[in-house]
């Protein structure tokens, strides 16, 4: 081997770790009673629109890196298939899980989190969010699913935690499985980057609370500056609560304090803000 | 970064341009006035006919795919981009329960709603399972209407067909069919994603489908027999509606920094018999650059120079045209091979890529004594040096990639 090729060989390694990638395919389990009619079929950023459509769009703003697919089929012709979308990290991965949870989802003790529905089963782990689809697999169909679910949790390395910003959110008029990360353009803007929400409901009022993550105290000055400006909203970014006036989402409550900041959507009662607010920044520490 | 030829005043333009739009929302498909493939005159906002379903529809439609922000769904709503798009499976039916949550007392001729869903069928060979029923469609387009909270949509495409078997497919046709004389659904359509021009093809036709969504971008290599197979379609009297205009690429349309957006929604445009384009926008700040399109849908010189640029980007996917392996002498699978480069430079997956070299059982010097390699390919990939690079895999360790 000449030192050209090593230096590729090595560059190539480098990528890999930059990258935060794992080499190596996905080693899709075997089941008893199950066969792999045709190879397991992978997809990258620039070809999941071939297996979802327009759906891709959404899976790429999470930070997709790619697509790996087997089908199994057994001697009554049913059919399993096993989707496991790779993301960059687990908040990513819980981001696309999230945009997919229904409010109803029968949750399942399952990777970080999963859920399962007549022919669906669907979870997380770490950076994967897996989809399990079963066609003509009958009454069996949960059991079936289930067994699936178990072999694949086990090849992607078992449990993994939730995302920790989540036990920030109070419980208290919490809507069931309404937890979301928005992984890009949060209340649509782009300065926001990213941003975890959840849904709430008091005395039949809905409303919403956020919990940005910046990268430091910097992002957030900087994103309390720009919000202070696509809001007209005079004063210097400071920690602390501000009050804004988005013409998109109404009053807008904020309280910046290190790299995090935190708000209300749709909250009219000012002493539930300030209760909601003061309750977050009690969980979150 | 690409370079808009005018920054427009943001609230300026959203204020003009509800003004503008005072009273026009209607949908009607009886006030038709304006031809297929006419716009508005000069000065007032764009809009052409979805063929003979007779709606009047601004040339840019909101693709509600990429967000679950329902106060954007609203504010171009109230900017006049009154045609919403989504699908039963984006986000599994919550992209539809939240358009439903904000058309929820909107008058129902002030806004017009296209949604989609498929049967269950075998990704590869698109062949569809025994439980792929009529019945089974049927209830896939009451769900959505559940979901939406309507008793009606305008559209109901038939999602992401790729072959005409596939366009074909009877109980999705009878299950449309029905709908349509149920009113449930006023006009059928059907979307596609790759090989659109045989699916187009097929939809003229059936007979069946009144409206083609397609994918449709400056960059596809096919650009041409979709022109043509559109064309076909627009004289026949469906509507035609073009998506992916950015090109189906990492990231989605806005994610991706180095195309010019509105450029390539300008691009599809330049064609008459593109009657609206789906954006998906994810912030305020594009969907007001976007309004602009309405404004004018020239095509700037600057902005036809950001697209020629952009087209000429090689990128790591290869189409599989599979013209270089009757140019190539030697008869090389020169489409695995560049499949194999971009398991190694696109996924970075060092395992696949050099598993999936070693199954090609290569010649030990795969282009041999060739000096002058004679595969043009249609990506413009320097196809030669792809192949001697990827083949080094075969040198590496498995131990020292595994």
């Amino acid at each position: 081997m000449n030192m050209l090729f090593l230096r590729w060989a090595l560059g190539a390694m480098l990528l890999l770790m930059a990258g935060g990638v794992e080499a190596g395919t996905i080693a899709f389990p075997e089941m008893s009673g199950w066969d792999q009619p045709g190879k397991p079929q992978t997809y990258s950023p620039e070809t999941l629109y071939e297996c979802i459509n327009g759906a891709a769009d959404l899976y790429l703003s999470y930070d997709f890196r790619e697509l790996h697919v087997a089908e199994y089929t057994n001697a009554q012709k049913a059919s399993v298939t096993v989707e496991i979308y790779r993301h960059s990290t687990p908040t990513q991965a819980f981001g696309i899980y999230s945009q997919e949870r229904l409010a109803n989802a029968k949750l399942l003790d399952i990777g970080a989190e999963g859920y399962q529905e007549p022919a669906v089963l669907n979870f997380f782990t770490g950076p994967y969010y897996v989809k399990i689809s079963g066609y003509e697999t009958g009454a069996e169909d949960e059991k079936i699913l289930l067994a699936f679910g178990r072999k694949v949790e086990e090849i992607l390395g078992g449990k993994t935690p939730l995302p920790d910003i989540l036990s920030a959110f109070p419980k208290e008029g919490l809507k069931q499985h309404s937890e979301k990360f928005i992984s890009k353009d949060f209340l649509g803007y782009s300065f926001l980057h990213s941003g975890f929400t959840a849904d709430y409901e008091l005395s039949g009022k809905p409303f919403k609370i956020f919990v940005i993550e910046g990268r430091d105290r910097d992002d957030c000055r900087s994103m309390i500056e720009k919000y202070l400006r696509e809001t007209k909203t005079p004063g210097e970014p400071v920690e602390g609560l501000r009050r804004l006036k988005d013409r998109h989402h109404g009053d807008v409550d904020l309280f910046w304090k290190g790299r995090f900041i935190w708000g209300t959507l749709n909250l009219d009662d000012p002493s539930l803000r300030s209760k909601y607010l003061k309750e977050v920044e009690a969980r979150a520490r | 970064m690409p370079k808009n030829e005018k920054e427009v005043r943001r609230r300026d333009f959203l204020t003009s341009s509800i003004v503008g739009l005072g009273g026009f929302a209607s949908v009607s498909s009886s006030a038709a006035t304006i031809p297929p493939g006419q716009e508005q005159p000069a000065g007032k906002f764009a809009r052409r006919t979805l063929g003979k379903t007779g709606m009047q529809l601004p040339v840019i439609t909101m693709g509600v795919m990429n967000t679950s922000n329902p106060a954007l769904v609203r504010a171009a709503l109230d900017a006049g981009l009154f045609f919403l798009d989504t699908a039963q499976g984006y986000q599994r039916g919550t992209n539809e329960s939240m358009i439903g949550e904000v058309l929820k007392g909107r008058p129902r001729d002030t806004f017009a709603l296209a949604t989609k869903s498929n049967l269950p069928r075998n990704q590869t060979t698109g062949q569809y399972a025994a439980d792929a029923t009529e019945e089974a469609y049927t209830k896939r387009i009451d769900t959505s209407l559940k979901n939406l909270g309507l008793d009606h949509v305008e559209i109901y495409h038939h999602h992401g067909a790729w072959s005409r078997e596939g366009a074909l497919f009877e109980p999705i046709l009878n299950a449309l069919e029905k709908a349509k004389k149920a009113g449930k659904i006023r006009f059928a359509g059907i979307t596609t994603h790759r090989n659109e021009p045989e699916v187009i093809h097929a939809a003229v036709d059936s007979k069946v489908y009144d409206v083609v969504l397609t994918a449709y971008n400056f960059r596809q290599k096919h650009a041409e027999e979709i022109k043509k197979a559109i064309a076909r379609a627009a004289e026949a009297g469906l509507g035609v509606i073009a998506m992916k205009t950015i090109g189906g690429n990492v990231g989605g349309a806005y994610h991706n920094q180095a195309i010019d957006a509105r450029a390539a929604l300008k691009w599809a445009l330049q064609d008459t018999n593109v009657h609206t384009v789906i954006t998906g926008f994810t912030t305020f700040d594009q969907l007001e650059l976007d309004l602009t399109v309405l404004k004018d849908i020239s095509l700037t010189r600057l902005e036809r120079e950001n697209l020629r640029v952009a087209a000429l980007q090689p990128g790591l996917y290869c189409q599989g045209c599979g013209r270089c392996v009757t140019q190539c002498v030697r008869r090389l699978p020169i489409p695995d091979l560049m499949r194999a480069s971009m398991y190694l430079y696109g996924y970075r997956n060092l395992v696949a890529a050099q598993d999936l070299v070693f199954s090609l059982a290569l010649p030990a010097s795969p282009c041999g004594n060739c000096s002058a390699c004679p595969v043009r390919c249609l990506n413009r990939w320097n196809v030669r040096e792809r192949i001697q690079d990827v083949v080094r895999l075969r040198e590496v360790p498995s131990e020292f990639i595994a």
